[in-house]
């Protein structure tokens, strides 16, 4: 794993429209492909570690109701309850593993959530770092939560200082992830690993138009760059997002300005109009592209001309 | 061929209607479908794991993978549809690790843990179980020499939760009667109740002093040297009533597994704090990546010899009334443990 190193003109639309909520780093597959991943932010993560919670609490009252019904019908047996004790215990021990091993990374909360446990150098992820990351989940989490709940007072209700110090030094490890570039817990440190988050996208329609009314010259199509391209991209894509008829008809009249267009656009043909920009600046920045004359934004200088004879 | 290919207009129309072929667009189109089938398998296999697909599917898996990778790679010299990449980028993303996910099931994964990974790892790490033996015996000597001149070092040393009534007041006759040839409690009483509460208790003691190797290990080494310290307190108290020997063997029953437990565990956290203190050819983070593992796999089996110690503990301490007989179980099973630890997994992986 390694951070995205060279921008490329997509990651940095992306900023441009997602702000810094997202931190990206890249993954390189065996085959030398680099594909960028996206860290899982804090909150999703303890999004994801209290559904889970929830989860094993449905999944322990499960297995006491049928016991303590049983006691209720029998009257007796101590032994029902500290087998029920040790159910539990091992439930909320192998909750976590048993899930990131059959899901492949992913307990039911982090699927709901929709975050994976992958390893940091893009390797396969084995049972062994699944187990090492959740071993000092009871150091990490449960005992510090035991001790926020109780607001480390004894049974007696003393405040315990002892166990208040232990707290306050457990929850530097707690909030390990906070304060590290990767959002590691400690366990993602022993084992490896890291949580990103893993949507599910799903491949919109193209927006070329084949068939087009309006021409554009090459020097009006270099007035452009990939980035006003991409963001122009966006834009069209939700025509019916609030407020979006009043940014097209904006953009088109500084697009209009911009490249010099003889007449106005009327506001019934603004989205057909900006379409078919977006069709022809597409194709002469690809085809530039190609060409090996990239152009990442409008401010981007063109290439001086290479002398064949230096 | 150029990427966009003007036609000519047909002479009556006017306005002129120009045709636009962007080569994007028609690479697109034509992989498309290959995109679409792999994205239904992947989305199949997340949904219901690898064994959701036919024979057929799990063939053309790798194949539709690859291809999705070429494409991502070419769309990102030819295309600049934003939202193709990011499809594509997603695609190959969630395809690899499908492809490059983790290949064994729980089962198997545990039995070659036990089979192979465990004892392997406790082997590489002899240097740094010798160490937190050591630390222990130290924390024993230290806690025996204390107690034996003065005994309310045992006061001091032990917490009256483990203590449990024993103390520099109890008579010889207490200890005997009401410790070490204690009557059994029954079944419910020894397994249920307190085979349980000993294990919850020594596994979460054992885990922070692994858990604390991340503090460099000094936690770990005082944590460890106070379990001796603790141990070396009620020798002494014994010692001096003249009953080592029983309470030894009243001790070693569950007390030679459960002290190896501890002891892995903090070579565990050992592991650790010499893989932050001294990094090596590698980075701190690498190396701690490279060798986490091992030391969590210890940390496993400690945990794992804490369940059956506190089986012995709370069943078969009470249970067999005879010092020798005692002895032999409690050596017995330490003699497994080393056996288990020193033998298994030898052989490479078939």
């Amino acid at each position: 794993m390694t951070s995205v190193q060279e921008t490329s003109v997509h990651e940095r639309t992306s900023r441009f429209f997602e702000g810094i909520r997202t931190e990206r780093r890249q993954i390189v597959t065996p085959e030398g492909v680099p594909i960028p991943i996206e860290l899982a932010n804090p909150g999703e993560r303890i999004t994801a570690f209290v559904l889970d919670l929830f989860i094993w609490l449905l999944l322990t009252l499960a297995i006491y109701i049928p016991i303590f019904s049983l006691i209720q019908y029998t009257g007796t047996s101590l032994i029902a309850v500290s087998i029920g004790l040790f159910i539990g215990f091992l439930v909320r021990n192998l909750y976590f593993v048993y899930f990131e091993l059959a899901w492949r990374g992913a307990t039911p909360g982090k699927r709901i959530v929709g975050l994976r446990v992958i390893d940091r150098n893009g390797g396969p992820l084995y049972p062994s770092a699944v187990v090492a990351r959740n071993l000092t989940r009871e150091v990490e989490s449960f005992i510090p939560l035991g001790i926020l709940m109780t607001g480390g007072r004894t049974a007696q209700g003393m405040i315990d200082w002892e166990n208040l110090a232990i707290g306050a030094w457990l929850l530097f490890l707690t909030a390990l992830p906070l304060i590290n570039r990767n959002r590691m817990r400690g366990g993602d440190f022993i084992a490896g690993t890291m949580v990103i988050r893993l949507p599910k996208r799903a491949l919109p329609g193209d927006l070329v138009e084949r068939v087009t009314k309006y021409t554009f010259t090459e020097p009006q199509l270099r007035a452009y760059g990939a980035f006003e391209l991409q963001v122009l991209e966006e834009l069209l894509r939700h025509p019916d997002r609030e407020g979006a008829e009043r940014v097209l008809s904006e953009v088109c009249e500084k697009i209009c300005r911009r490249i010099g267009w003889p007449k106005p656009v009327p506001p019934a043909e603004t989205l057909a109009f900006l379409r078919e920009f977006y069709t022809a600046e597409r194709a002469f920045l690809e085809r530039e592209q190609l060409y090996g004359k990239a152009r990442a934004d409008k401010h981007a200088a063109p290439k001086p001309p290479v002398d064949p004879n230096p | 061929m150029s990427l966009a290919e003007t036609t000519a207009p047909p002479p009556a129309a006017s306005p002129p209607r120009p045709e636009i072929v962007l080569k994007s667009s028609q690479f697109r189109k034509g992989r498309e479908d290959g995109w679409r089938e792999l994205e239904t398998i992947v989305a199949r296999v997340e949904r219901r794991g690898i064994g959701a697909l036919t024979l057929d599917e799990l063939q053309r898996l790798p194949i539709l993978y690859r291809a999705a990778l070429s494409s991502l790679s070419v769309a990102r010299a030819i295309a600049l549809d934003r939202h193709l990449l990011l499809y594509l980028e997603n695609l190959a993303l969630r395809a690899f690790l499908v492809v490059y996910g983790p290949r064994l099931d729980p089962a198997n994964g545990l039995r070659e843990f036990f089979r192979r990974d465990l004892p392997q790892a406790v082997r590489a790490a002899r240097w740094h179980i010798l160490i937190a033996a050591l630390a222990l015996l130290a924390g024993i000597a230290a806690g025996f020499l204390l107690t034996v001149q003065d005994e309310s070092w045992f006061s001091t040393l032990v917490p009256s939760a483990l203590a449990g009534g024993r103390g520099p007041a109890s008579t010889r006759a207490d200890l005997l009667s009401k410790q070490i040839f204690a009557p059994w409690p029954g079944w419910v009483e020894a397994f249920g109740v307190f085979a349980n509460m000993l294990f919850s208790h020594n596994t979460l003691v054992g885990i922070m002093t692994f858990g604390l190797g991340l503090a460099v290990g000094v936690p770990t080494i005082m944590l460890t040297v106070y379990q001796g310290l603790v141990l070396g307190a009620f020798i002494a108290l014994h010692y001096n009533r003249d009953l080592t020997i029983d309470f030894l063997g009243w001790i070693s029953i569950h007390g030679v597994t459960e002290l190896g437990a501890l002891i892995l565990f903090a070579a565990g956290g050992l592991v650790i704090a010499e893989k932050i203190l001294f990094p090596g050819r590698y980075g701190r983070l690498d190396n701690l990546m490279l060798h986490g593992r091992l030391a969590a796999q210890m940390a496993v089996g400690a945990v794992l010899m804490l369940f059956v110690a506190a089986i012995l503990e709370g069943g078969f301490r009470q249970l067999v009334a005879s010092t020798p007989l005692r002895y032999l179980i409690g050596f017995g099973v330490g003699g497994l443990w080393l056996a288990y630890f020193s033998l298994s997994g030898r052989r490479a992986r078939s």
